[in-house]
């Protein structure tokens, strides 16, 4: 069966529901470090911006906080902590972010520390200039909702680039990103198939499929960031809900 | 990268949409959302009429929704909305495709202008639906305002049949279904609980009796099924004296003066006229 067809898609690169990064570090107390390269990959830009409007920092600021954040969570064993039956990994990590930010000592004390996550490998820079699309958004909290969505799908999108590459499915992405990632107005499926000379039918199963093995490898990020089968089903509503 | 709002819509709105690509239907919109899954109304193209289709939620075992599904295609009755096929999409999600009801959720069509005939007729349809299921051994196990649809004709249908794992809502959940597998006590417990928030604040001592015995904690003070509390019911509507609410003597004359007002006043007339000759007849 083609692994791309299966149902689910191609989770085995992904760790197994039953048991996430998450618990694998909690259970385990080792080196929780592939977990916070995870999470920091998907939370480090809400992180950032949550701090820049919840605190009204300077892009520096608020740079040096996320840093200390996140050098902060793995000292404290962070992950150790979590409780799955209180609230999800999402919640528990903003929730956290609001007990460091508040406290003075860590403010002052703050350090340019990396802990296991290469923090230059993080384009504050780029996110910076990013500006922010707060128009019709009112709170921090929806702030860090909203950058938790954006950066989620940023990151599936940029593992759907990496798979299409790796499996020779270039013509794919390029329909997806030139439909799907339009800025503006899409152009229509009749002229994206005669602009690459193939079938309308082969556009749309081939922006089904882009769709189908988006929604897994948002999954399989989800599934590395939540606790149990429980949370990630709860969080994937939480992340498509309109 | 950095995707605009726009694009992030966009792809919230299509990674969510399920994959119709291959099938006879034609996506429309969404419908619902419920625990298990969301609702979309389709078109099938193939036999040119609306559909709904309910697509499982992509992170539960197919074999749920697959089990709804039999469930429901073994319950033909008027207030069950009938199942036209199941199967699952391209895109790995279980779905069944069945009538699309044009109507409203019953908290929604529910409205204090609403008479107290038609808020017993409801109860009475999704009532008859739920006897029926259980005489084939189906308890609906969710029974909520929820999952109650009215359609445009006063039509009633109850939708979302109980499967395993399904605990409930609190405000119509049995006492004993927390924990254990439910009986069809608890669905009789469940249409009283419909019961009682059906009626208007007014309502007669008698219906809200009958919906208190109906939600009673123990089971055995419960009406024995639902028939039984359809038939205490249409007691009421017939001006007879119902099962849950014992009554005073005044009251069951007041009752009876009701039920029979139009013999009274034909009494009443009589009398006065027999008076109204008898004077007549001194002067």
């Amino acid at each position: 069966m083609d692994p791309d067809t299966a149902i689910g898609g191609p989770r085995d690169r992904f760790p197994s529901t039953r048991h996430s990064l998450l618990e694998a570090v909690a259970e385990a107390g080792t080196q929780p470090g592939d977990a916070l390269d995870q999470v920091a990959a998907l939370y480090w830009k809400p992180v950032y911006k949550y701090i820049r409007y919840k605190w009204h920092k300077d892009n520096e600021e608020a740079k040096d906080l996320t840093q200390s954040f996140f050098a902060s969570a793995l000292e404290r064993e962070f992950f150790q902590q979590f409780d799955p039956a209180k609230a999800s990994f999402r919640t528990y990590l903003r929730m956290a972010l609001d007990r460091f930010a508040a406290n003075e000592y860590a403010a002052r004390n703050r350090q340019k520390r990396g802990g296991a996550v290469s923090m230059a490998a993080l384009d504050f820079d780029g996110v910076a200039a990013e500006g922010m699309q707060v128009a019709d958004i009112d709170t921090p909290e929806a702030i860090f909702h909203r950058e938790w969505q954006r950066q989620l799908f940023a990151l599936a999108v940029e593992d759907f680039r990496a798979h299409c590459g790796q499996s020779g499915r270039l013509l794919q992405f390029q329909l997806f990103a030139e439909y799907d990632l339009a800025e503006g107005e899409r152009p229509g499926y009749g002229e994206l198939a005669r602009q690459h000379e193939i079938p309308v039918s082969s556009v749309t199963n081939h922006l089904a499929w882009s769709r189908r093995m988006l929604r897994t490898f948002l999954t399989g990020r989800l599934r590395g960031v939540t606790a149990s089968d429980r949370e990630l089903r709860a969080e994937m509503r939480e992340l498509l809900r309109r | 990268m950095n995707l605009d709002d726009s694009i992030l819509e966009h792809l919230r709105r299509v990674v969510d949409e399920p994959d119709l690509s291959g099938t006879r239907y034609e996506l429309e919109g969404e419908v619902g959302r419920g625990g298990l899954g969301v609702v979309y109304a389709a078109q099938d193209r193939e036999l040119h009429r609306p559909v709904a289709i309910k697509v499982l939620d992509s992170t539960l075992p197919p074999v749920r929704l697959e089990e709804e599904a039999r469930i429901i295609a073994g319950l033909e009755h008027p207030a069950i909305v009938p199942i036209y096929e199941a199967g699952t999409l391209p895109d790995g999600r279980a779905y069944y495709a069945m009538k699309l009801v044009s109507g409203q959720r019953l908290d929604r069509y529910l409205n204090p202008r609403l008479s107290l005939t038609e808020r017993l007729r409801v109860i009475q349809r999704a009532g008859e639906a739920l006897a029926f299921a259980h005489t084939r051994g189906i308890v609906h196990r969710d029974l909520k305002p929820q999952n109650i649809m009215v359609g445009s004709f006063g039509e009633v249908y109850v939708m979302d049949w109980g499967v395993e794992g399904v605990a409930g809502t609190p405000q119509f959940r049995a006492p004993e279904q927390a924990g254990h597998a439910p009986d069809p006590r608890s669905d009789g417990y469940a249409l009283g609980a419909l019961l009682q928030f059906l009626l208007p604040e007014d309502a007669p001592r008698a219906l809200r009796a009958v919906a208190a015995k109906a939600m009673s904690a123990a089971p055995e003070a419960r009406y024995p099924d639902i028939p039984s509390l359809l038939l205490d019911l249409q007691r009421f509507q017939d001006g007879l004296a119902v099962e849950a609410f014992p009554e005073s003597l005044w009251q069951r004359t007041g009752r009876y003066a009701r039920r029979n007002q139009v013999l009274l006043l034909l009494l009443a007339a009589f009398v006065a006229v027999k008076f109204f000759l008898f004077f007549l007849r001194q002067l």
